[in-house]
Parts: structure tokens; sequence; C-alpha cells
């Protein structure tokens, strides 16, 4: 029966020789049979596996092996011969990318170097208080010192610019602060 | 890891098996260590080498082939070419940023051969003896400015 042959075709003798002959099923970069084969779009054979671990050692610069042409994840397409009798799509049964590792460098490398604080979270706190002081110091409690110029001289309009400017940082202070 | 002793002996087999021109694996030096190859090279016919026989090492991480492999000039004859430095390191792109796990030690050997055969004058780069005073021994770790592909 057709089924037999199917299932039994990876022990048997005959038919592993010419598998070996045969390279035209060899994955690009191990140079074995491909396992869990894909095809890329320009046409070109790897195991998920191998491909896989490619994408992982450039992700910046994402090439197909043999002829240099963009690839991606997304666009690679699963090959289900007749024998195989697994047909999950190869890309789902790799062990997911670790999580939040391209987002990492973004939350720790923000402010490297300050010491205080044992956690991320502690340490964007404290800096985060540093604007308000020049906010508040800047708008209201200005006890003790010259009154505010009279309007529209020199000294008013840069005073102006400079509040908006603080404005502006505490805003985006605060919305950093809610994201992170 | 494993996967990489097995593509090199999958190479080896058929480097053996059909090796291209002018190109010969010392077996012996594979028998001892798989990691690192000794490949004997001709220079081309109608080249500038025509004649000259050369030595490439061979050296394997365990990322191979996902990390290329390290490759040099050794013995007591150091081709002299403008891309080849007299302590052997090679300025040759597929080496470092262009690698790819596609490639292969045939096809480094190729690439080695066909850059020595369009070579037009015999000299040394023009910063050989700066470089070979302050570079690494591992020619990797060489940030190199690749030279225009017209010599
Ligand atoms: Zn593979
Ligand atoms: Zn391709």
């Amino acid at each position: 029966m057709a089924s037999d042959t199917a299932s039994g075709d990876k022990g048997s003798g005959p038919n592993e020789s010419t598998e070996t002959d045969n390279s035209m099923f060899e994955c690009n970069i191990c140079l074995d049979s491909a396992r869990d084969a894909v095809v890329s779009m320009c046409g070109h054979l790897f195991c998920w596996q191998c491909l896989h671990q490619w994408l992982e050692t450039r992700p910046n610069r994402q090439t197909c092996p043999v002829c240099k042409a963009g690839i991606s994840k997304d666009k690679v397409v699963p090959i289900y011969g007749r024998g195989s009798t697994d047909q999950k799509d190869p890309r789902e049964k790799l062990p997911p990318r670790p999580q939040g590792q391209r987002a990492e460098p973004e939350a720790q490398g923000g402010f490297p170097g300050f010491g205080f604080g044992d956690g991320g979270f502690h340490m964007s706190f404290g800096i985060g208080a540093f604007p308000f002081g020049i906010f508040a110091s800047t708008f209201n409690f200005n006890d003790g010192r010259p009154g505010p110029p009279p309007a529209g001289s020199a000294q008013h309009q840069e005073e102006q610019v400079l509040s908006k400017f603080f404005l502006w940082v505490a805003v985006i202070f605060i919305i950093w602060l809610l994201l992170a | 890891m494993a996967s990489m002793e097995k593509r090199l002996h999958k190479e080896l087999q058929a480097l053996t098996k059909e090796p291209p021109r002018g190109v010969h694996v010392d077996q012996e030096s594979i028998s001892r260590n798989i990691t690192e190859w000794l490949v004997h090279l001709d220079g081309a016919e109608g080249s500038l080498y025509n004649g000259e026989k050369f030595q490439l090492v061979f050296k394997f991480s365990q990322s191979y082939p996902f990390d290329s492999p390290q490759v040099m000039f050794v013995g007591n004859n150091i081709p002299v070419h403008p891309h080849v430095y007299s302590n052997g390191h090679i300025c040759l792109s597929i080496l470092t940023d262009d690698w790819s796990p596609a490639l292969s030690v045939t096809s480094v050997c190729l690439s080695i051969v066909s850059m020595l055969s369009s070579c037009t004058e015999k000299k040394r780069p023009p910063d050989n003896a700066i470089y070979v005073k302050t570079c690494s021994k591992n020619p990797k770790k060489t940030r190199w400015y690749y030279h225009d592909d017209d010599v």
C-alpha cells in the first residue's frame, strides 16, 4: 500500500542511498537532507532550525545565505512531503524567541551609570523628580527672587520660552514615566 | 556542537571526492583535529602565481557554519598580493562581513584562487608594515576596510 511505503521510507536501505545522492533536497546550511524544510521566496531550501539560527545570528541584516536576497521569518514557506506525518508549521516548533530580547536594551539603556535605586523603576523615578524641581522653581515658588519682569521686555520673552521648554520637558517625563 | 563536526565531515567528504583544481586538503592534519584544516593551494596556470605553492589554514569555531572560519596563509611562501599581508592575513570580505553559512571550505578556496588569479601586480598591501606590527593573531579580529575589488 502507498501508506506503507510512505511511513517506512525513512529506514529502508535503497531509499536512503538515493536520498544521500540527491543533493536537490539538502539544506544549504547543514548540507544534510532538510528537516522541517522551509523554502525562501528566492527558492532556497533550508532546515527551519538552520535558517532560524542564521537569522538570529544577524538580526540586522537578514539575507538568504545562498543568494543574499532579503529574507524574513514570515516570508518562508514550509514544505510538507507526502511522507511527513507532522503537518504542523515548522516555524511554530522552535521555542518562541526569549521575551523582551529586543525591548531590553531600550529600557535599561536610558540612563546608564546612575548608581541609585536598586531596580529599574526606582532609578527612573529618582531621575523623573529632577525636572519637577526646576518646573516648580520656575513657575510658582519664586519668593525671595525679584518679581517677574514687565511683559514685552526681552527678559520676559526669554522666560516665556524657557518655561515653555521646561513644561515640555516635564510633559515628556510624565509620559515617559507612565510608559516605563 | 556535533552539528559543526557533522558539517565539516560532509565538506571533507565532498572535497576529497571531487577536489577543485589546485586545491588539496591535507588529510593528516584533519585526522588529528577536525577543527583545524591545512589546505594546499596551487597558483593557477596563466596567473602571476603559476607554479607557486601555498598553504592555507582554516580554523573552525563551534558555531561554524554560522560563524566564518578563520583563514590565513601559513608556511614559507605567503603570496605577494595587494590583499595578503606578509603575516598571512587575507583581506577578503567573505571571511568576515560577507560570510554566509552556505559558503564552504571549497568556495573560500576558490575565492582565494580567483583573488590571486586576477592580480596584475605582485605587491604587498600599502599598510603592510604597520598592520603586521599591530594586528591581532586572529585575522577575524581585524576591522577590515575592504579594498576595491578591481585588483
Ligand atoms: Zn539544515
Ligand atoms: Zn536565496
